[in-house]
């Protein structure tokens, strides 16, 4: 009897429906948004956050990518075309002549980062890259360079010897002729 | 029967022949032994101690690059122990090595780094500080980074035991061993790269392409190289169309993997900026660009009418031994058929024709009868006017190779003089060396011939079974006084007869001829003559023996085979063979031209005095390969149709009507034919440059608008009908057995044909110097190729001409005395025909009385010279002249 009532009761005032919005009409009343308002508001970006790639320089200006290709082969979407060659004027010493990234295609994996082996690609906590023409995503050097500029104004420190363990690393023998071209 | 050995290799049972070494033994079962200092090319040196492997029963760890395999051998390459040691073994290399991995060129392809990878921890325990080596100035070409090398001495063992240059030697002791040329200046060596390919590590990489590619970026195609006849097999490595470098893997080819400078250094002629890209043709007298269309169609239309007017014969067709059999074949087929005339001639007529016709005459052949396998095992080698290790490097490696390792005896009749310089020597190695004058080669030959006959070294079979032959031989040779040929050649009559006993000894023996024969007057006559040298000493015949004319084209031997030749049809048979005529009518369903046909040298006259109308030139530059006394400008310059397939705009294509762009052999596909007869493929490496299109689809387009189609999908396909009309096209196989001597044109020669011609044969003929001692200031010029550049070709490769960019007049030392020389001196050279002003290069190598002038950068030299042509085989012959020198104010 009293079973039959319950299920009756039940029946007559939504019960079903009251737990299921329980939540809802729990924040019915304590009124609290999540949405943000992009791009009045934004979020506050965790510490790995991995952004826009950008190419980074040493403390005097110097570029530190030695054009060893190794962020090339290490993509996984063949976004990084590298070009390199011998610096003009520094005889024996690499360094990309061109650099391009194609991010219309990047997954923003960090691969190339991890695969740097002289920390010149960096991760920016840049992320509003939204164009009309998809060929402005097209980045050269310059253009990466840039972004690393603006990104990381604190640059490390350039050594000629890297350390003496690791003995020469990419350097010039200005007594040596240039590569012709 | 090969006595073997069966030993156990990591649980592998396997049965080798005895004194395999282990290391080779393992890899025949798929087990790699890690090793730098080892090569299968080099001698075991163990001094990496990288292939360290248990061997039981012996108490310590062996090497297995030095321990030969033994009955019963239990080899253990992966045990604790051995892991230890490669891990120490590494430990030690990889305390001075540097990190510079990423700017490393050999970096993706190195073993140290494969082995660290294999065999170390990621971290070392040296903290102490690295070795670093003052850089130092090596070469335009090659780029030392000594603080990378692992002192495996692999390149300076490949530079000695194979290349025999000794360019390079290790410096120092222990750790602080270097790597270093002998001289403070900078390398001065054959270039041939094989240290390059030979290091383990990156020490040692080529300038060239430096820092222009990492390894897993290239694309490989393996081709053959355009340069001389020796046809090495090559990699052509390219990056995004990109000619980045070349290489050759050991084992492949017939050279096994080893190259010259040419091969090496000398791929970038086929970017070369200066290539033709659009087709030209001459409006109001100046070549403009035109269309593929207005061009063929001009051509066509222009041609039509000329046939018209003046008949088939009023044509002729010059095609360079460069081009494929491919473009070789359709050529004598567009102008036997197209056209219709016999008035064919390829750039084989400058020497190769002389080999080919003697090779007929004597032996039926139209190839050698010996591989370079045959030249490795050889017992006696005999080299006449050859210069080998410069015109032909690679057999000459071959050469080296049986000298050094297999004791074979050298015989030398060479232009040169043994001397120690930066190229290897051949004269160096020869047992007995004759040092002749250009015009010696013959009374050195028939020098040994007449010790063959007095000493009665001559065969017996031979002497029963053509007794007239013998008399007739020996008669002639007997008539020539020891005296005469003493003067001629200025070695004495017991040389001969010495030299003459050690060539008689030996079981296998080759001759090989050179240039400096082939294109000298009767060039044809002395390879006779050499033939009859082996015929009497009994060799001929005999498996591995033979007379073997070097091609100095890559194809050479092909054109002549492709019957792009007036006497020749394809095959090569001759032209009024009827037999082959009906095969080839039949094949060809038309009836091919009748008539003689005019060689080069007719043609150019044909030209002149205007019985040659029009001309299509296909990869061959006449107005600048034959010297300005031949007039050979102002007879092109006299047709009506002057048509050019070429790479670049050279002295014939500026005379041109039309000039169209072909592509170069790192862009087409076919198959080149080697000096010794074998038929390799070629791959297209690049995309074609600009418009040039392949030499057969050329002519293809434009036996389509003459009116007689020669359609052909691919080369492909004309290869398949060459290799239904030619024998020897068969298989395109790693091994070519050579043809056997004909023994019914050998009997027909020794019976009758040895005759005609023996009396001019078998002359000292006329010196046109003395050689030795000279009171004036005259010297003979020779005009010779060099190591380091092939043709003119060879001229626009950047690299080659880093290493030899402009010709210097070489002469020996002595003369340089006696005409008040020094090095680098300005002379001024003069005879009748005019002179030219150069840079003297002082040699040890160039014999007393002879001055060498390379014929790559001959422009000027060209104008001293003059042409005579071959009665017989109309090849011209302009090399040498007589000059006088005097210092230029």
């Amino acid at each position: 009897m009293m079973k039959t009532f319950n299920a009756w009761l039940k029946t007559i005032i939504f019960y079903e429906i009251l737990i299921g919005m329980k939540a809802t009409l729990g924040h019915l009343l304590r009124y609290k948004p999540i949405t943000l308002q992009y791009p009045h508001e934004k979020r506050t970006l965790p510490d790995s956050y991995r952004g826009m790639l950008a190419l980074l320089r040493y403390d005097d200006g110097t570029e530190k990518c030695v054009g060893c290709d190794l962020c090339e082969a290490a993509c996984p979407s063949r976004v990084i075309k590298v070009i390199s060659a011998e610096v003009p004027g520094e005889p024996t010493k690499r360094y990309s002549k061109e650099y391009y990234m194609d991010m219309t295609r990047c997954l923003f994996c960090g691969l190339c980062v991890d695969a740097c082996p002289v920390d010149a690609l960096g991760m920016t906590r840049e992320y509003e890259w939204a164009v009309y023409d998809k060929r402005q995503l097209r980045l050269n050097k310059q253009q990466l360079l840039a972004i690393g500029d603006r990104s990381f104004p604190v640059r490390e420190k350039r050594l000629e010897l890297q350390h003496p363990n690791v003995a020469f690393f990419n350097v010039a023998f200005r007594q040596m002729p240039p590569k012709e071209g | 029967m090969v006595e073997t050995v069966k030993l156990t290799i990591d649980g592998h049972h396997i049965t080798v022949p005895k004194g395999t070494l282990v290391i080779e033994a393992a890899r025949q079962v798929g087990v790699m032994v890690p090793h730098f200092c080892y090569h299968p090319k080099l001698k075991p040196d163990a001094n990496c101690r990288m292939c360290l492997v248990e061997i039981e029963k012996m108490p310590k760890l062996q090497t297995a690059c030095s321990t030969p395999a033994a009955e019963g051998m239990v080899v253990r390459t992966a045990t604790t122990v051995v892991n230890e040691a490669h891990k120490s073994v590494l430990e030690f290399i990889l305390a001075n090595h540097p990190l510079d991995c990423p700017v490393c060129d050999q970096g993706g392809r190195c073993d140290l780094q494969d082995f660290s990878h294999e065999y170390t921890p990621t971290t070392s325990r040296f903290i102490e500080v690295k070795r670093v080596f003052p850089k130092e100035y090596f070469s335009p070409l090659i780029e030392t980074q000594m603080n990378r090398c692992v002192q495996c001495l692999r390149c300076v063992r490949y530079c000695d035991e194979v290349m025999d240059v000794k360019a390079l030697a290790p410096s120092g002791r222990g750790t602080m061993t270097e790597i270093k040329h002998f001289t403070h200046h900078e390398l001065d060596c054959e270039f041939c790269g094989g240290c390059v390919q030979i290091c383990p590590v990156g020490a040692i990489t080529s300038r060239l392409s430096m820092y222009e590619f990492r390894p897993w970026m290239l694309k490989r195609a393996d081709t053959v190289c355009t340069y001389c006849g020796d046809g090495c097999q090559i990699t052509i490595q390219t990056k995004e169309n990109q000619l980045i470098e070349v290489m050759s893997a050991q084992g492949a080819g017939r050279n096994n993997g080893d190259l010259c400078a040419r091969g090496f250094f000398g791929y970038h002629v086929s970017t070369h900026p200066d290539r033709l890209q659009h087709p030209l043709i001459r409006r109001n007298g100046e070549l403009v660009q035109a269309t593929w269309e207005d061009a063929l169609e001009w051509v066509a239309e222009t041609a039509i009418r000329l046939k018209l007017a003046h008949g088939p014969n009023a044509f002729g067709g010059l095609i360079g031994a460069r081009c494929t059999n491919e473009d070789l074949y359709l050529f004598q087929k567009f102008m036997r058929l197209v056209v219709g005339t016999n008035n064919i001639d390829s750039s084989a007529r400058y020497g190769q024709i002389n080999g080919v016709r003697a090779l007929r005459r004597v032996q039926g052949t139209s190839r050698w009868t010996v591989t370079f396998d045959d030249i490795v095992s050889a017992e006696a080698l005999l080299l006449v006017g050859t210069n080998v290790t410069e015109t032909n490097p690679i057999t000459g490696l071959k050469v080296k190779e049986a000298v050094k390792k297999r004791q074979a005896t050298l015989l030398t009749i060479e232009a040169l003089e043994p001397a120690v310089g930066t190229i290897s020597n051949i004269a160096n190695l020869a047992a007995h060396h004759f040092s002749v004058q250009p015009d010696g080669f013959k009374p050195a030959v028939l020098g040994l011939i007449k010790a063959v006959v007095e000493e009665n070294l001559v065969s017996q079979p031979l002497a029963q079974k053509a007794p007239g032959y013998v008399q007739a031989v020996s008669e002639a040779v007997r008539r020539l006084s020891w005296q005469a040929i003493e003067r001629a050649t200025g070695s004495s009559s017991q040389s001969f007869i010495d030299a003459t006993r050690s060539f008689t000894r030996t079981a296998r023996a080759v001759i090989l001829v050179g240039q400096g024969v082939l294109r000298a007057p009767d060039g044809s006559g002395l390879t006779a003559t050499l033939l009859d040298l082996l015929l009497l000493t009994g060799h001929h015949g005999l498996p591995g023996c033979g007379v073997a004319p070097l091609a100095e084209e890559n194809n050479d031997q092909g054109a002549v085979e492709m019957g792009a030749a007036l006497e020749y049809l394809p095959g090569p048979s001759d032209a009024n063979d009827q037999a082959a005529r009906a095969r080839l009518a039949q094949a060809w369903k038309e009836e091919l031209p009748k008539g003689p046909g005019k060689s080069l040298m007719e043609m150019i006259e044909g030209a002149r005095t205007g019985s040659l109308k029009a001309m299509f030139i296909v990869g061959e530059n006449p107005a600048g390969s034959l010297p300005p006394s031949a007039g050979t400008m102002e007879a092109l310059q006299s047709l009506d149709l002057l048509v050019c397939q070429e790479l670049f705009l050279t002295e014939t294509a500026r005379l041109a009507h039309v000039v169209l762009p072909a592509c170069s052999y790192a862009e087409k596909d076919g198959t080149f034919t080697n000096t010794e007869g074998h038929v390799q493929s070629v791959r297209h490496a690049i995309e074609l440059i600009g418009e040039s299109r392949p030499d057969w689809e050329i002519l293809s387009a434009l036996s389509v608008l003459m009116g007689y189609p020669l359609e052909y999908g691919d080369a492909k396909e004309i290869f398949k009908e060459i290799r239904s009309l030619i024998p020897g096209y068969g298989l395109l196989g790693p091994a070519p057995t050579p043809p056997r001597p004909d023994q019914a044109v050998v009997e027909s020669y020794l019976k009758t044909g040895y005759s005609s011609g023996l009396a001019e044969r078998y002359t000292l003929g006329e010196r046109r110097a003395a050689s030795g001692e000279r009171k004036d200031f005259s010297l003979t010029l020779l005009v010779t190729q060099t190591l380091f550049h092939s043709g003119k070709f060879s001229t626009r490769a950047k690299g080659l001409l880093q290493v030899q960019a402009e010709g210097a007049f070489s002469l020996n030392p002595a003369d340089g005395t006696r005409l008040g020389l020094a090095e680098g001196d300005r002379v001024r050279v003069s005879n009748d025909l005019g002179e030219m002003t150069t840079t003297v290069k002082l040699q040890d190598r160039v014999p007393v009385g002879l001055a060498l002038f390379p014929e790559h950068f001959d422009q000027e030299a060209r104008r001293l010279l003059r042409v005579s042509t071959d009665p017989a085989t109309q090849v011209p012959y302009y090399k040498s002249a007589s000059v006088k020198v005097e210092k230029a104010k």
